[in-house]
């Protein structure tokens, strides 16, 4: 009955956003975003609406059934989260809501310069610009070091410092203090040293809440607190802060937990230094309740958004009914069935083509809402990710196996003969485990790789478990050789096609628990490849070499893909929401006005 | 025997029926008896024979169940199966009471034995609750309840089965009732309690001038209290006669069987009890014919098709009777059992 | 009587002791997230898993993880801090509490007034239309799923998304102290929602109580004293026949303030439930502790109230 339908960063680990939708049988009379990526007519994207609704001030009500899951700038990593931080932190970048490519200065004052060797970066940061109350005084650059510096804490353990930061020279050893990758020759300017020439990530990842300046006189009694405390002292650079008392203290005052949170403006904000247009007095976020009643609330009320996926039924009204108010943000993730690619049956790469050239995509992602809010999967690099195009787009690259989206059954049992069953049907002897997602349309979709399994002549144990367990207790733990995981997906941390194909294909990623690399793709040259592509600089460059990579994942059928999404959002009629595209459509209070 | 001109309650071809699901009930199949001011009517029969559903209905007890009602209940001239509701609550505890069989399900066991006296008391009569204490107070005296001070903030659980009964009693009287309408009242009373309470009721009696009607299943209770005894079988009066008529030359089978049953005091108990075999008849489909012929040890194959009716004795008009057999071979058969 | 409380209350004390270490153990063996996981989030190293997990105290032993928090819970009546926020579970619940107190106590007046008097006409009128109808209408709402219900009482009757618009909707709660009226009227539907299908529970449950009690002798004997019979029904009959109520009443409030997630949830009130019910799907285990400790809490404390109260109820009762 209650159903979290787009899993948490954390909970569902691995930015594995869940958006369970039903059919709304869409005839998209096409418009085109960016990516080619078609969206049916009368509905907003965030790549064409408009960035002003026109009034100034007013009280936006914001409805949620989910929870936030931190606030911490150095912890939020939740499309959710992100919607609290983009409008109360200044990251050093950050994207513009219509891109999800490059992004722009934000506490910084003009792009990063790279040296030549891509190990140092050097960015200058605004002058003026003042944490809120009670701090009150100028950020300095030595707010930033602290604010990286402390997600190695113990006590902080930012999420994906490990992943985007450790070529930052010393950040090994460091426990939260500062170490000599990060030095700050003056008040304006900060320099990230690194051991490898991985500028290019280090720079995208700067774009991640983790960039946002911390001042340590006020948070540093916080981050001794094992967890940190500092979540629930924040202080603000944005335009809006979370409503605190005279401490600084948010817990119980503008922010309870799976109850409501209160932005107000921060008085300290000064407009000349930042884009963000901030338009609203204050945002009232709700949180709880049955997601059709949030719904129906917000597309017949008035002054309110819907922050989490919509319903089913909702979006399905929304697009009969209420159609301006529906945003459909491309580019908001992928959902794929990885396989077990080290042992058992889908070592064999011929056993991946078939299950690959079996499956009805078209019915997996029918389940899902059909092509109003997905597009069958055709690769691994997705919409508005630089690269897609590159990588094949819509129809992805050639090959037999992936040019059935509807599947074929001849062609699966071509490549299952190939593999060395004779009959073109499985016949060994392995019962093969599958553990899926519970809740729609996770289940739905499972039982189709199911019994497309039974099809090629598998023999399944079939297990459903919620989400959070399947990742933590089976698919994320290699011990548990989990032949088949129906139910995995992926979005990424920001508009870089590494953040798409590192964590979940390369084989120096896989770890004994919390893998991410559930397929356990290991391929030497692939490794190889990605390996080189980390240190590719510039846009256009990383996204042929990335795309190259994209390539040979399919033609080693790393992982079945099938679904990529688009992410529904609901506004009030009276409202000019603004979605932020790198953040799954998310609403942002910063660019949204009332009508 | 009686006091002159009308008597106090007359009961005319009674008839009450209840309908359940196996079919009508005929719990009270005509019946008519006349209680004098002052005088004491027993009605005697085994379980089931109506005898409590027919003193009940005095009452309108039996409206509640749904009962079918017909016939006359006069008390002084006023026929009580026509009054409403209302009206009969103002004759019910006040000019006539009741007291039942089982004290101790008769009191109710939350409120204190005296509470539910001052209840019964300022339920017909205006005074304040401090004057209906006092009255209460004064009426467990009157029943025999030592301490009555004390004990009228007592709770019935915490009263003896016999003092129960006599503070039902003390409730019955509250009003100085005009008749007071015993239902078994020592049924549930060990011997000794029973004799105590009999005599209670007598002394009251004597006291206060009312009449009783006293409904039992043992001829021995009436036999020492009634002025006139009606015998009920199947719902039916069989017998009707003054107490000493119907003690010394009873006329029907059953009152015979009725007074065999009688403990004396001379000889070992156990052995003087002389049930009548068979069990009570069906009230839904009662017997052909008499309704007594399949446990009477004389019937004749026309009892099974003739059902009498209750004619006088000859020479004893105030003594009636309801049997097929001749007179004299009554009289010769109670001879030999006597 | 004060020496039979005060056993109850230590075997209460008990019982919580017990209750507090299942769910303790439940929660370890039951295939839930690994909190320390969870909370570490995305692509966390095995360390940093390990340094939350260090944090968290969860990689001490589990016996010894269970005394520190029996030690805390019951010495110090701290309840520990929320995985995800670190705020105090015992300021959470606390915060939480007016809301689920006030949906359900106002619920319980509310089907108490509904419930009951529909019993006892039912039971006066027993098989008659009113008593078929009314016995049949009860059915339905005890077979109604309330979330089914309160989605049809919004949509019907939600001041925002209703048909006819007259009760403030779903997200309207706010608490009693900061607006007495809002507070009233936007429990107004939850009330109502909560209190349909035990209102039909304690209807049918009245009209067997005052059934069986009308029957008794000492009913009878009411009549025969010549009350009305309004008088005998409501001082005798009712009077005798709540009894059993009272007990099922205080265990029914008991369960239903840990218990209300599914009209809290969709009349969006910030309860107890709801707290519980999300705690769960994070694993966070301190405040899932928290708020089944309180249920229990609940329950013990209904139960050792239901005794007293029936010692006043029942002079019968006595307790040694």
């Amino acid at each position: 009955m209650i159903s979290r339908l787009r899993m948490s960063a954390s909970a569902g680990l691995a930015g594995v956003l869940m958006l369970g939708l039903a059919a709304c049988g869409s005839s998209s009379t096409s418009v085109s975003g960016g990516s080619g990526i078609k969206v049916a007519s009368g509905i907003q994207t965030p790549l064409t609406q408009a960035r002003s609704g026109g009034k100034r001030g007013g009280t936006l009500t914001v409805l949620d059934h989910a929870d936030f899951e931190h606030l911490d700038p150095g912890q939020a990593y939740f499309n959710l989260d992100y919607e609290l931080t983009s409008a109360t932190q200044r990251p050093l970048y950050s994207y513009k809501p219509n891109t999800f490519a490059a992004p722009s200065p934000d506490m910084a004052s003009e792009p990063a310069q790279i040296s030549a060797d891509g190990k140092t970066i050097t960015i200058h940061i605004r002058h003026g610009v003042r944490f809120s109350p009670p701090v009150n005084r100028e950020v300095t650059s030595a707010d930033v070091a602290y604010a990286i510096e402390r997600g190695k804490n113990p006590n902080v353990n930012n999420p994906y410092f490990e992943s985007y930061f450790s070529s930052l020279a010393g950040a090994g050893k460091a426990t939260g203090g500062p170490f000599p990758g990060i030095t700050t020759p003056d008040k304006y300017t900060i320099v990230l040293h690194l051991t490898e020439p991985r500028a290019q990530i280090v720079l995208d990842a700067l774009v991640l809440p983790l960039s946002a300046p911390v001042p340590k006189e006020f948070a540093s009694k916080f981050d001794a607190k094992k967890p940190t405390e500092y979540g629930n002292y924040l202080v603000a650079t944005g335009p809006y802060m979370l409503k605190s008392d005279g401490a600084g203290k948010v817990l119980g005052v503008g922010y309870q937990q799976g109850k409501s949170a209160t932005l107000v403006r921060n008085p300290n904000w000064n407009a000349s230094t930042d884009s963000r247009p901030a338009y609203l007095d204050q945002i009232n976020v709700q949180i709880g309740g049955d997601t059709t009643v949030i719904g129906r609330q917000v597309l017949e009320g008035s002054g309110m958004v819907q922050n989490d996926t919509p319903a089913q039924s909702i979006v399905k009204l929304a697009y009969e009914k209420f159609r301006t108010q529906l945003e459909i943000s491309p580019g908001a993730g992928d959902h794929y069935i990885a396989v077990d690619n080290k042992q058992g049956p889908f070592s064999n790469v011929n056993v991946r083509k078939a299950l690959w050239a079996a499956l009805d995509r078209e019915a997996m992602d029918k389940a899902r809402g059909g092509e109003l809010v997905t597009n069958v999967m055709t690769h691994f690099i997705y919409p508005e990710i630089p690269g897609f195009e590159a990588a094949g787009g819509l129809k992805g690259p050639q090959a037999d196996y992936n040019a059935y989206p509807q599947g074929n059954p001849t062609l699966a049992a071509k490549y299952m003969k190939l593999a060395g069953y004779a009959s073109g049907k499985y016949t060994g002897s392995k019962t093969l485990q599958v553990v899926g997602s519970t809740g729609s349309p996770s289940a739905e979709d499972a039982e189709i790789v199911n019994q497309t399994l039974k099809n090629l002549g598998f023999k399944t144990r079939f297990n459903l478990v919620d989400s959070s367990v399947m990742y933590s207790k089976y698919c994320g733990v290699p011990a548990e050789a989990i032949d088949v995981c129906p139910s995995v997906g992926w979005g990424a941390d920001f508009g870089d096609p590494q953040a798409v194909l590192d964590v979940p294909f390369n084989g120096k990623n896989i770890i004994p628990s919390g893998n991410n690399n559930w397929g356990l793709v290991n391929d030497p040259e692939i490794n190889k490849a990605m390996d080189a592509a980390e240190s590719v600089l510039g846009t256009q460059a990383r996204a042929t070499a990335w795309a190259a990579i994209d390539r040979k994942l399919v033609a080693q059928a790393a992982a079945i893909p099938f679904d990529w999404d688009k992410q529904p959002n609901i506004e009030a009629s009276n409202v000019a929401g603004v979605g932020d595209l790198w953040d799954t459509g998310e609403w942002d209070y910063s660019y949204t006005s009332l009508k | 025997m009686s006091a002159a001109g009308e008597p106090l309650l007359r009961v005319e071809n009674l008839h009450v029926e209840f309908p359940t699901e196996d079919g009508v009930v005929k719990a009270v199949d005509g019946i008519d008896y006349e209680v004098g001011r002052g005088c004491t009517l027993g009605i005697v029969g085994e379980s089931g024979s109506g005898k409590t559903v027919g003193a009940m209905t005095i009452l309108g007890l039996t409206r509640a169940q749904g009962a079918k009602i017909t016939g006359r209940i006069l008390f002084e001239g006023r026929d009580l199966l026509g009054l409403p509701d209302p009206e009969l609550q103002k004759i019910r505890g006040n000019e006539i009471a009741m007291v039942f069989q089982d004290p101790s399900s008769s009191l109710h066991p939350l409120y204190r034995v005296g509470a539910q006296i001052v209840e019964a008391v300022r339920a017909h009569q205006d005074v304040s609750k401090a004057q209906a204490r006092e009255r209460t107070i004064e009426l467990l005296g009157l029943v025999g309840i030592p301490d009555p001070g004390r004990r009228v903030d007592d709770y019935p659980h915490e009263f003896s089965g016999g003092m129960r009964q006599r503070a039902m009693i003390a409730m019955a009287l509250a009003n100085e009732p005009k008749l007071l309408i015993a239902d078994e009242p020592t049924t549930a009373l060990d011997v000794t309690v029973q004799a105590q309470i009999l005599a209670l009721l007598e002394r009251l009696r004597v006291q206060l001038g009312m009449a009783i009607v006293i409904v039992t299943h043992d001829m021995g209770v009436v036999a020492e209290m009634a002025d006139e005894i009606a015998v009920m079988y199947a719902g039916r009066i069989v017998e009707i006669a003054a107490t000493e008529a119907l003690l010394s030359s009873p006329e029907h089978p059953y009152s015979w069987g009725l007074l065999r049953s009688i403990p004396t005091l001379a000889g070992p108990r156990v052995e003087q009890l002389a049930p009548i075999p068979g069990s009570p008849p069906s009230l839904i489909e009662p017997p052909t014919g008499c309704h007594f012929h399949p446990r009477c040890p004389y019937v004749q194959p026309e009892h099974t098709r003739i059902d009498p009716g209750l004619e006088p004795v000859k020479g004893e008009p105030s003594h009636r009777v309801a049997c097929l057999l001749a007179a004299g071979e009554r009289r010769r058969i109670w001879e030999g059992l006597r | 009587m004060t020496r039979y409380i005060i056993r109850r209350i230590l075997w209460g004390v008990l019982l919580l002791i017990a209750v507090t270490a299942l769910t303790f153990v439940l929660f370890r063996i039951l295939p839930t997230g690994d909190p320390a996981r969870l909370r570490a989030g995305r692509v966390a190293s095995p360390q940093v898993v390990a340094a939350i997990r260090h944090d968290l105290g969860l990689d001490k032993s589990l016996f010894a993880q269970f005394w520190i928090y029996m030690k805390e819970v019951f010495l110090h009546f701290n309840l520990g801090f929320s995985y995800y926020s670190s705020a105090p579970v015992r300021g959470l619940i606390a915060n939480r509490l007016p809301a689920t107190l006030s949906l359900v106590l106002g619920a319980s007046i509310v089907w108490l007034a509904v419930g009951l008097p529909v019993g006892i006409v039912s039971a006066l009128r027993r098989r008659t239309l009113s008593d078929r109808v009314s016995m049949g209408t009860a059915l339905v709402f005890v077979s109604a799923p309330e979330y089914w219900l309160g989605l049809i009482a919004l949509y019907l009757f939600a001041a925002d998304i209703g048909k006819v618009k007259v009760f403030p909707g779903a997200g309207s709660y706010v608490g009693l102290t900061s607006s007495p009226w809002k507070w009233f009227s936007s429990l107004l539907l939850p009330w109502l929602v909560l209190a349909a299908g035990s209102a039909a529970i304690y209807a049918r449950l009245m009209r067997g109580s005052l059934s069986e009690t009308m029957e008794e002798d000492y009913i009878r004997t009411a009549r025969a004293k010549g009350l009305s019979e309004r008088r005998v029904v409501m001082r005798h009959g009712v009077r005798a026949a709540i009894n059993p109520i009272v007990t099922i009443l205080a265990l029914d409030i008991a369960t239903l303030l840990g218990s209300a997630v599914l009209v809290e949830t969709v009349f969006d009130i910030p309860g107890i439930g709801r707290l519980n019910y999300d705690a769960i799907t994070h694993s966070d285990f301190p405040i899932v502790q928290g708020t089944v400790l309180l249920g229990a809490l609940f329950i013990v404390v209904a139960n050792i109230l239901v005794d007293i109260a029936y010692a006043y109820l029942d002079p019968r009762v006595r307790y040694s």
